[in-house]
């Protein structure tokens, strides 16, 4: 009796341990992070695979040219992406909305791509924890 | 000759600033204004519009008076309780959850205190 008690113990255990598993894979990269990375710092490379889908996202980015093709970690949004100040501004605040961030006025002016983006958010992110 | 065409650089870089954070500044606002997001696709594309239509102005004196005209405008309508991020500054999460200060350690003995 002991025993079987024991194995469908297990068995629940076990099935418990693979759902929450599965969910904290499923779970926004920054949600996971903010859950999970409280000793380490934050990698960036989740955030940046993030930061990049958002940006192929962008209705002005089209996915039927060239463009859509450049969107790498280093592309510039003006010069590469042939987007223009105001397109990067509506780009970094859905890059905020995204993120649950919020990032000045003067340093949103300097982010110039991906990468940049993607650094800040990490460091951001480590402050914040 | 130089001199001039240096400050007229300078100038028109610093419009060139100050539009850009005009804008963004107006394009929050116009989401804090939104009460839904279909809503706020519209008000964005009208905003870009407004913008759009002096794109080529190249006198700078104009685009002095514009950009007079646009933050006299962006001052009227902005919008008296704007949503801030909760972990930023004036956020609801603010602070709410501060790292103990340096040289405070803490012990987790929960219902066992006696025992030390």
């Amino acid at each position: 009796m002991q025993s079987m008690k024991k194995s469908i113990l297990s068995h629940v255990n076990l099935r418990r341990s693979t759902e929450r598993w599965f969910l904290a894979k499923d779970i926004n990269v920054l949600m996971h992070l903010r859950g999970w990375c409280s000793s380490t710092g934050a990698s960036s490379d989740p955030i940046l695979g993030q930061v990049i889908r958002l940006v192929k996202k962008y209705d002005r980015i089209d996915a039927e040219k060239d463009t859509f093709m450049q969107v790498t970690e280093t592309a510039d949004f003006q010069k590469d992406l042939s987007l223009d100040s105001l397109d990067r501004a509506e780009l970094i605040m859905a890059l905020e909305e995204e993120f649950s961030l919020e990032i000045p006025d003067e340093k949103a002016d300097k982010l110039t791509c991906c990468k940049d983006v993607a650094k800040y958010i990490a460091s951001e992110a480590d402050q914040k924890l | 000759m130089s001199l001039t065409s240096a400050a007229y650089v300078a100038r028109r870089a610093a419009q060139r600033e100050k539009v850009r954070t005009l804008y963004r500044r107006a394009l929050k606002d116009t989401l804090n204004w939104a009460v839904h997001r279909h809503l706020f696709y519209d008000d964005a594309a009208n905003l870009r519009d407004r913008f759009e239509q002096n794109k080529h102005v190249e006198d700078p004196d104009t685009i002095d008076r514009l950009i007079v005209d646009a933050e006299a405008s962006y001052n009227k309508w902005r919008h008296p309780d704007p949503y801030i991020v909760p972990w930023a500054p004036g956020g609801s999460k603010f602070t709410r959850n501060p790292p103990p200060p340096e040289g405070i350690e803490i012990i987790y003995d929960y219902g066992r205190e006696d025992n030390n």
